[in-house]
């Protein structure tokens, strides 16, 4: 690829970018969130269109107008977010675009099982083909994805950040599969930010950093040190955060149950507890549970059993209203779906869950200018990039509106503050001013409860430690006692004795 | 200078965004007429000609004028009755069906209620509103019960209240007097008529009442927290709840007002103008129907409503004048009036989707 | 109560069921690829009103069918291209043009026949009434089946059609995977956009079909706003029916009943209440299957 440009109206989401990927290679590019890898292989896969630049496969030069042009030219790409048909088995969605057919029109689904079981000789990789997608884990989606990609016989495939999702041990048997896949003769392109993987999966390292191609190196001329300064452009320093005593507990949860479905229990007489001073971090790989536990804490789910104790009252299965009023207020994990309205001011947005405080509101009647004065601070406090308190929230950055809900939460200044994913697509300057504001909480003497998918974010932050995995609280660690690996093995299931 | 600057804000506040907000109702309103002069001309008329009549015999008047704002009455209220409801995210459909069942209920109550007029007539009125909105807190319910369509149940709701009132006046209630042939119920005292507003045509107090409807629902969006949680509702439901707005509550006092309101439109025709409840008096005039597409053109902003309601009504009443003296049907308003709805709805995208769409993150903001 | 009367009763059903099946089944594709489409009422009338017309002036069954059937596809068009390729708001489309169908029928009514309320005709042909040869003579089931048009029998054809279509053909799996989820169809490849309006002139031709019956099947008139929420009540099967073709032939014929039942206890219960029948059983039968039809399967 040759400079490669992609422009978004002011935007230079790629700018003049050269990549080169030779067969059999293992390819990483890194850089931060937006720093433009999504862009560059969504380009390469035919998804978008670059502004100007050239694409050669082989020496032939390309275009793509859509991933069906890419497909044909044995490209597949891995994305992160999974383009699966829920309802449908994995050998229906593995066939998807080529399906097996009987007399030309009707689809052979018999078929189309046997192919799936071809394909997982082929290549080691086990699934059930008649295993319905929306039942399977998301390590075994993951896997129905690439085998996608292996069924349209692709030679060049591109993962986009593919341990998102992943616990620390399927991580390893992915960058396993890539390896074998290498072997086989197929070149791999990965994109990440995790820079351990990188060091124990590619050939060689392209370094990405606000739309711009910085520098590419084989792995063996390269630290994670160099390469974290590269993407970055300046040194991080570790954070250093000093212990705390802690005073009384704020938050218990004793014995929660939340009944699912198929009599499967997702939330498995959960039990933790969170005291004044200190950040509790939950770690655990989304779906075990992180979603619903939040809901119950709110009040926006009602559990089947078991005590929420909030400052001395059972809240469980409370409304929201009431839980706010007792002093829980929440970070959400999804700020499109719960924190914020896309259509509505930036006053509508900052006002939500106070419009009944006295400075807002008297009798019912709403007083605009206390809700003008309350917003502005808000966003003057933890600058928020804004054009005028009337614009839409939907316009702001994704960074700038999760400022926003930060400033909103912390304003309610509660005894407990639920922080869910709070820097997931945040821009590294974000991300180093909500940490801050989360350490302040707690310096002050508040409760945070940290809820996250970074492994690395939890272990900086937290004071003390639990896992939750299928819904139980797997295990309790102090922040010394914590290492990834330990935490690791409780994220997939295992316990702790097997390894001694 | 001071005053200069402030004068320049001041001009882009209001002007600008004023501007902004009527654009796209203009400019489909243009379309809308263009598509309209092609039909004349398809009948043989030269539009601009009949435009002129059109226009002239709904707003430049006073006789014709009056004849737009006595219609626009029901219409307007129906508006807001609809706004209300769909401002907060719940499509009722129901409004005409709501309208019936409340008016009927209202002439009952003024016909066989003894006591001083005046007294009557309010508790008719209240008794009216009462009936609206237990009719629109039923489909509210089974929404709220057994999680059904809105959208299909208070639609259907409208056939039922509409056979079910001409029932009750093709038989029960029916005027014995005169003829009999005529469907409709006897006339209501005197006393409890709406006074004229202009002695040369039928305008009358009901216009007040709608203006005075506009203002409630004015008050109510701006100013109250009621207003804030609902429309934050209609935004984005699962961010209302997740800051605490208790969303059934919500639903069901707006689907509760909208029939209260909806009540009203049909109160204003019997007691400002027909004097008593005729069979099909308020479904074959389509007011509702008039007042949900001024509610779409408007983009349910309130004082948009109020003029576009007027607007549309003046369009029904040109074209009725047209049909008289030129022998266009007077259908012609009606398609003119979809066909500004259709070219407003182009532009509107996310607003009716119940779940938000995630907005794209794309690349750093500078 | 005897055996004639509820051949006859049945009978009428069948009658009153075909119009609302189509457009049900129009209504289905269209929830299958994930289209909201309200405008089933516009897509039926205008066929109404067209296939009169038509019928009018050749006195030909087939292009009258076929006048109808285009119409209704014509309007489907409209639809797709507001609302499913510049993404208008589906409530805003569907009502406008439901009101403007409306308007134009009675405006073209008035234009061209000069008349108002209804078009009666001695000209107009209607469909011809097919009574199957030995079929007639059994007694029960000849009167079930007795004077029914072509349309009836090949709505129910049609519905295998396409259950046979969505189910066990390759393009009917992508067509589902559009209303599965539509970024993933199209990042594989598939043209979903195109899939979705194809749908929707689907859904205003079945629908248009559905119009011909009605105003050339039991009756051959047009009258102003016939359609009188059959397109709704047909949401309302399509969604019973979770979208699913033969389900929507069970939940159609469910429709069809209460019309027919409405029908006939007329000599004995006032119209205007019977005439209520169909649209509260509507709401009853929504409230009562409601349970079943918050998570829609995917049935095989």
């Amino acid at each position: 690829m040759k400079h490669i440009t992609k422009v978004y109206g002011s935007l230079y989401a790629n700018d003049d970018v050269h990549l080169t990927l030779d067969k059999g290679e293992i390819l990483a590019v890194v850089g931060e969130n937006g720093a433009g890898k999504s862009t560059l292989m969504k380009i390469l896969y035919g998804l978008e269109q670059p502004t100007s630049g050239e694409i050669y496969l082989n020496g032939e030069l390309q275009h793509f107008r859509s991933p069906h042009d890419a497909i044909a030219k044995k490209i597949g790409m891995v994305q992160q977010h999974f383009m699966l048909l829920e309802p449908c088995t994995v050998a229906e969605n593995i066939v998807y675009g080529r399906e097996p057919r009987k007399n030309g029109l009707f689809f052979d689904r018999n078929a189309a099982i046997r192919i799936t079981e071809e394909l997982c000789d082929k290549y080691g990789l086990h699934i059930d083909p008649r295993r319905l997608v929306k039942n399977c884990p998301v390590g075994l989606q993951q896997r129905v994805e690439i085998l996608k990609v292996l069924y349209q016989d692709a030679d060049i495939i591109i993962f986009d950040e593919p341990s998102a999702v992943l616990t620390p041990q399927e991580v390893n048997e992915l960058l396993a599969t890539m390896r074998k896949l290498a072997q086989m003769g197929k070149s791999i392109i990965i994109i990440t930010h995790k820079l351990h993987e990188v060091m124990a999966v590619a050939d060689r390292v392209m370094v990405m950093r606000l739309g711009k191609y910085i520098q590419e190196m084989p792995k063996s001329e390269t630290s994670i040190e160099e390469m974290s300064f590269l993407m970055v452009g300046r040194h991080i320093v570790e954070r250093e955060v000093p212990p705390q005593e802690t005073t009384g507990t704020v938050l218990d949860v004793r014995d929660l149950v939340l009944a699912g479905p198929d009599e499967k229990n997702i939330l498995d007489h959960f039990s933790i507890h969170v005291d004044a001073g200190e950040i509790v971090g939950i770690a655990g790989v989304s779906g075990n549970g992180q979603s619903e536990l939040i809901q119950c804490l709110t009040g926006l789910l009602p559990p089947t059993s078991g005590e929420i104790v909030l400052k001395g009252e059972n809240m469980a299965g409370r409304s929201v209203g009431d839980i706010r009023n007792a002093g829980c207020a929440c970070i959400p994990e999804d700020r499109y779906l719960w924190g914020c309205a896309a259509e509505a001011t930036l006053t509508e947005t900052s006002i939500m869950a106070h419009q009944y405080k006295p400075e807002l509101s008297r009798h019912g009647l709403l007083n605009s200018k206390g809700a003008k004065a309350f917003t502005q601070k808000l966003l003057d406090d933890y600058d928020v990039r804004n054009s005028g308190q009337s614009q839409k929230a939907g316009e702001l950055s994704g960074g700038n509106i999760q400022k926003l809900i930060v400033a909103r939460e912390m304003e309610q200044n509660s005894p407990l503050l639920i922080a869910a994913e709070p820097t997931r697509g945040v821009d590294i300057g974000a991300i180093e001013f909500i940490h801050n504001k989360l350490l302040q909480k707690r310096e002050k003497g508040d409760a945070v409860l940290l809820i996250s998918s970074e492994l690395t974010e939890i272990m900086s932050l937290s004071d003390r430690i639990y896992v939750i995995y299928e819904g139980r609280a797997a295990g309790e660690f102090r922040k010394a006692d914590a290492t990834e690996e330990a935490l690791g093995i409780l994220m997939m299931g295992g316990t702790l004795h097997e390894n001694e | 200078m001071k005053t200069n600057e402030t004068r320049d804000a001041v001009w882009k506040a209001v002007v600008l965004r004023g501007w902004q907000a009527l654009r796209q109702p203009l400019v489909a309103t243009v379309f809308g007429l263009l598509v309209g002069a092609a039909v004349i001309l398809a009948c043989g008329h030269n539009p601009i000609e009949v435009y002129k009549e059109m226009f002239e015999k709904s707003f430049f008047k006073p006789y014709y004028l009056f004849s737009t704002l006595t219609r626009a009455t029901p219409i307007i209220i129906c508006a807001m009755a609809t706004g209300m409801s769909w401002r907060a995210g719940y499509i009722n459909l129901g409004v005409e069906g709501q309208m019936v069942t409340g008016t009927l209920v209202a002439t009952v109550v003024a016909l066989f209620l003894p006591g001083p007029p005046v007294l009557v007539a309010i508790i008719a009125w209240l008794a009216g509103m009462a009936a609206g909105a237990l009719y629109a807190l039923l489909p509210s319910v089974l929404v709220w019960k057994f999680n059904v369509s809105m959208v299909i149940t208070t639609l259907m709701l409208n056939y039922v209240a509409n056979y079910i009132t001409s029932y009750f006046v093709t038989y029960p209630l029916k005027d014995t007097s005169g003829d009999g042939l005529a469907l409709q119920t006897p006339e209501i005292a005197a006393g409890m008529r709406l006074p004229r507003l202009s002695s040369t045509s039928t305008f009358n107090a009901g216009f007040i009442v709608a203006i005075l409807v506009v203002l409630f629902m004015v008050f109510i969006t701006r100013k109250t927290v009621f207003g804030y949680e609902s429309k934050m509702g209609g935004f984005n439901p699962s961010f209302a709840r997740y800051g605490g707005t208790k969303q059934v509550k919500v639903m069901l006092i707006t689907m509760a007002l909208a029939g209260a309101i909806a009540s009203m439109a049909g109160s204003a025709e019997v007691f400002g103008l027909k004097y008593r409840y005729a069979d099909g008096m308020l479904s074959s005039t389509s007011y509702a129907w008039t007042g949900l597409q001024a509610a779409l053109i408007a983009g349910l902003d309130p004082v948009g409503m109020f003029f576009v309601s007027i607007f549309l009504s003046g369009l029904q009443i040109g074209g009725s004048a047209i049909q008289r003296s030129l022998g266009i049907p007077l259908e012609i308003a009606t398609i003119i009036q979809c066909c500004i709805t259709l070219f407003v709805s182009v532009k509107v995208v996310i607003r009716f989707t119940k779940k938000p769409k995630a907005v794209k993150e794309g690349g750093k903001q500078a | 109560m005897n055996s004639a009367y509820i051949a006859s009763v049945i009978n009428s059903t069948l009658r009153s069921t075909t119009p609302i099946l189509l457009a049900a089944l129009g209504c289905a594709m269209c929830s299958r690829v994930g289209v909201f489409n309200v405008a089933l009422e516009a897509q039926m009338l205008i066929a109404c009103f067209t296939s009169i017309a038509v019928n009018y002036f050749t006195s030909s069954v087939l292009l009258s069918v076929l006048a109808g059937v285009l119409s209704g596809a014509v309007v489907g068009a409209v639809v797709a291209i507001l609302q499913v390729k510049y993404k208008a708001a589906d409530m805003v489309v569907g009502t406008a043009l439901n009101l403007l169908v409306g308007a134009i029928t009675t405006f073209l009514l008035y234009l061209i026949f000069d008349l108002r309320g209804k078009l009666v005709d001695n000209r107009l042909v209607s469909l011809s009434k097919i009574n199957l040869p030995i079929i007639k003579d059994i007694p029960f089931l000849g009167r079930v089946l007795e004077n029914l048009t072509i349309i009836d029998y090949l709505s129910y054809i049609i519905a295998i059609v396409l259950f046979i279509y969505l189910f066990k053909t390759v393009a009917g799996f992508r067509t589902l995977s559009v209303g599965i989820n539509k970024s993933a169809a199209e990042s594989l490849g598939t043209k979903a956009t195109r899939i979705q309006m194809a749908m929707v002139i689907l859904s205003g031709a079945l629908c248009g079909l559905g119009g011909v019956v009605l105003s050339m099947g039991q009756v051959t008139m047009f009258t102003e706003n016939m359609t009188s929420g059959r397109g709704f009540i047909a949401m309302a099967a399509s969604s019973l029916g979770m979208a699913h073709p033969l389900l929507v032939i069970a939940s159609s014929l469910f429709f069809g009943l209460c019309q027919g039942i409405g029908l006939a206890i007329q000599n004995v219960v006032k119209a205007q209440l019977t005439n209520t029948l169909p649209y509260i059983a509507t709401i009853v039968a929504l409230v009562i299957f409601s349970k079943r039809s918050s998570s829609a399967k995917l049935k095989k």
